[in-house]
Order: structure tokens, then sequence, then C-alpha cells
């Protein structure tokens, strides 16, 4: 299979078509809307369910296996925005603050994105560790910190004021929903095991594609919105967020096979490395560094990376990880 | 029946500075204060309401005319600059003073 089968086989997924169908529904103006609440509602249960299932596999696997990988992933989050950041300051002129906040987006990750990387292994019968899911719990907060004290040392000078406290940003990194909801899953199904999937696998995991294909068609129009905003970011941001994702995206699979993952494990790792967050992130940063633009690291995780990488990233990443295990 | 002359200050931000202004209010001196979702549309982009993101609120506060001095100054002052925003007084007449 080359890379074009890889591409092809990944868009006609139902995930991808329902993100292209909510796309063309916000592109074209239909008066498709979801209702906040319904938002948060599929977010709570994505998450709940890929924590559930990652913790039951690291109960099956056994922590020994894990810890290894994950210590790495967790690495990996938090020395991202370590590049990123000049990059952004110095390559894309963009303010200390903005660029901060930006590089803590790109270290941390996307849940659904990791969600159509599992699917699209799935899809073309390759398997991978199942407790991969804690590399994406364990990703999450390092970079929004990193990121965080970023802006602020760029900022100090400018007298600090008292509601955009580094408080408020561990807080917020540690116990936002996302971090909190997939981490409290993840133990949970790890304390219960096998027979406590037994018992939510009619809930959690059968109609979990469903419930995907809808968060999806809700992210398209989501991100369909924001296609105006893509003049605003400018040509070097469009090109960041396509750019920084496959360099980041070789580096986590590369990163993966060092730390002993298989073929499929690696490549998730490069999927997560790749992605930007666009809950967890934008949360913290806003409270943490309210003087960094939202317009910026909103539009470049949600309208640029994301597409990309459940489009195009993913079959890549995978074709970059085919070629590292050869 | 006897009313008595207050200030309604209004407060139209995005959804992440909710915890930062009810806490200003508290500190200048407003004993309560009514919020509800809002959309629209401004000089800081849409504001659709699909994401929290991208939500709207609406804060509304009666007090006396010293505290909303006091509540816009701090507003204009260290709010303005970071958030999306607006923020208006207007008179009102209350009944019950001492509640404000």
């Amino acid at each position: 299979m080359d890379i074009l089968d890889a591409i092809h086989a990944n868009l006609l997924s139902p995930a991808v078509l329902f993100f292209g169908l909510g796309l063309v529904a916000a592109l074209t103006k239909s008066d498709l809307k979801f209702p906040e609440p319904l938002y948060v509602a599929l977010t709570i249960y994505l998450l709940l369910a890929i924590g559930f299932k990652g913790g039951v596999a690291i109960a099956e696997a056994g922590i020994e296996k894990v810890w290894l990988p994950a210590l790495a992933a967790m690495a990996l989050g938090a020395l991202i925005p370590l590049w990123t950041y000049p990059v952004l300051r110095f390559g894309g002129k963009f303010s200390a603050v903005d660029a901060a906040a930006i590089a803590a987006h790109y270290g941390s990750v996307s849940a659904v994105t990791f969600i159509a990387a599992t699917n699209y292994l799935k899809a073309i019968n390759q398997p991978f560790e199942n407790y991969a899911t804690a590399f994406l719990a364990v990703m999450e907060s390092p970079a929004i910190l990193v990121g965080v004290v970023l802006g602020k040392m760029a900022t100090k000078s400018k007298g600090g004021s008292d509601f955009s406290s580094i408080k408020t940003a561990i807080h917020e990194a540690l116990f936002g929903r996302s971090i909190f909801l997939l981490v409290g899953a993840l133990i949970v199904g790890w304390l219960c095991g096998k027979p406590g999937m037994d018992k939510v696998e009619p809930f959690f995991v059968t109609p979990f594609q469903g419930v995907l294909a809808l968060f999806l068609l809700e992210m398209g129009t989501v991100a369909g919105r924001r296609v105006g905003d893509l003049k605003k970011v400018g040509p070097f941001l469009l090109a960041f967020g396509i750019v920084m994702p496959l360099l980041h995206g070789g580096i986590g699979v590369w990163l993966g096979k060092v730390a002993g993952l298989e073929l499929g494990g690696a490549t998730l790792m490069g999927g997560l490395a790749a992605s930007a967050s666009y809950i967890a992130a934008p949360a913290a940063i806003r409270l943490s560094l309210p003087d960094a633009n939202p317009t910026f690291y909103l539009t470049s995780s949600l309208a640029i990376t994301f597409p990309f990488n459940i489009s195009l990233g993913i079959p890549i990443y995978y074709e970059i990880a085919r070629w590292l295990y050869r | 029946m006897n009313t008595y002359p207050m200030k309604l200050v209004t407060i139209v931000c995005e959804a992440y500075a909710q915890d930062t202004v009810t806490k200003l209010l508290n500190e200048v001196g407003a004993h309560g204060w009514t919020l509800f979702a809002v959309e629209g549309d401004g000089s800081q982009g849409k504001r659709p309401a699909d994401i929290k993101e991208f939500a709207n609120i609406q804060i509304e506060a009666v007090v006396q005319p010293e505290v909303a001095d006091k509540l816009l100054e701090r507003l204009a002052n260290d709010f303005f600059p970071r958030y999306a925003m607006i923020a208006f007084e207007s008179e009102v007449r209350v009944l019950r003073r001492e509640k404000f």
C-alpha cells in the first residue's frame, strides 16, 4: 500500500467524511448548528470512553510496559514548545506572548486526532498498543505549563496582574475538564480492568463510532466557521500549521520506536506529537495569558492543523512509521 | 412608592472572563449580579457561541453610583486591553435601597 492508497483509505472513513460534511454545512451557510451543551456532552462521552478503554488496556498490559513510552511522550510534549516558540517569535515575528500561546497548543495534544488515528489503524488492520491512551493523557498538560511560563517570562516586565497568575494556569492545566475526565477515566478503567469493561461495553464501546461521527460533524461546522479567520492569521501561521505537524509527527514516530513501541503505537505517538490542542490549551491559555490573541492559536489548531491531521497527516505518519520499521 | 436612584452596570464579554469579572464585582463592592449567555458580533469578531471559546456572556449589576465609577475604571484599565469586552452604565431606580 503506498501513501496515496493510505490517504485514500483514510479520507473515505465515516469520521473524516462527516467532518467534511460539517465543513460544507458551514461554508454553504446552512443553518445546521449544534447547541453548545451538546458539544460539551459529546466531548465528555468521547473522553470518558477512550480514557476508560485505555485504563483497561493498562491493567491488561501491566504498568511496567507503559511507563517508559509514557515518560518519553510526556518529555516530548514539554519540549515541543521550546523550539516552536523561537520559530514563531523570530521566524513568524509574533509577539512573545502570542508565540508562547501557540507553542503551548502545539505541544499539547488533541484527543480526537488520537481517536481518528486509532480508527485509521483499525481500518487498515494494523494492530497497536491499546494503552497508548496513557500517552494522550500525559501529553496534555506539560506543554501548557511550559507555554504559560514562556509567556509569563516575556510579559513580566509589564507588571503582572493577579488575575492571570501562574496558579490559574496550573489549576486549569491539571484540572480542566478534558484532562480531568481523561485521567480520571483512565484510572477508573485501570482499577476496573476487564470485568469492568464487560459492564460498560454496550455504552462506551458499541455506540462509540456513531458518537464520534456526530462529534466530527460538529467539529466540521466549528472549523468551517473559522475559515474567514484564515485571512487574519497570515501565510506564516498557515504554513506553520502544516509543516510543524509533519516535523513533530516524524519525531513522535521515531521516539515511539526508540521507546520500544510497535509500529502501530509509534504511529499513534507520531499523531499525538503532531496534533494541537483545542480544548484544554485554549481554556488554560485564555485564563492565564489573556494578552495573547485567541484568533491566532484557535484558528491554527482548529482550522488548519486538526483538519490536516485527520485527513492527510495520520496516513503520512503511518507511512513514516512503516519506513522506519522496515 | 418610594424609589431610589442607582446605576445599572452592564458588561458584555467573552465567557472566559467570567471568573475574573465576578471577582472584580465583589472587590469593588457590588452586592450581587446576574449573568446570561448571549451571542453577538463586534470589533473582535463574531461570537457565534458554538463552543465555549467563542461564547459571550452578559453580566448585569445594580450598584451605588460610586461603586459604578470604580468598577468602570477598573474594567477600562485592566480588562479592556485583554478581553473582548464592552461595559456601560445606565440610570435605574430601585426599591429597597439597602440591598445595593
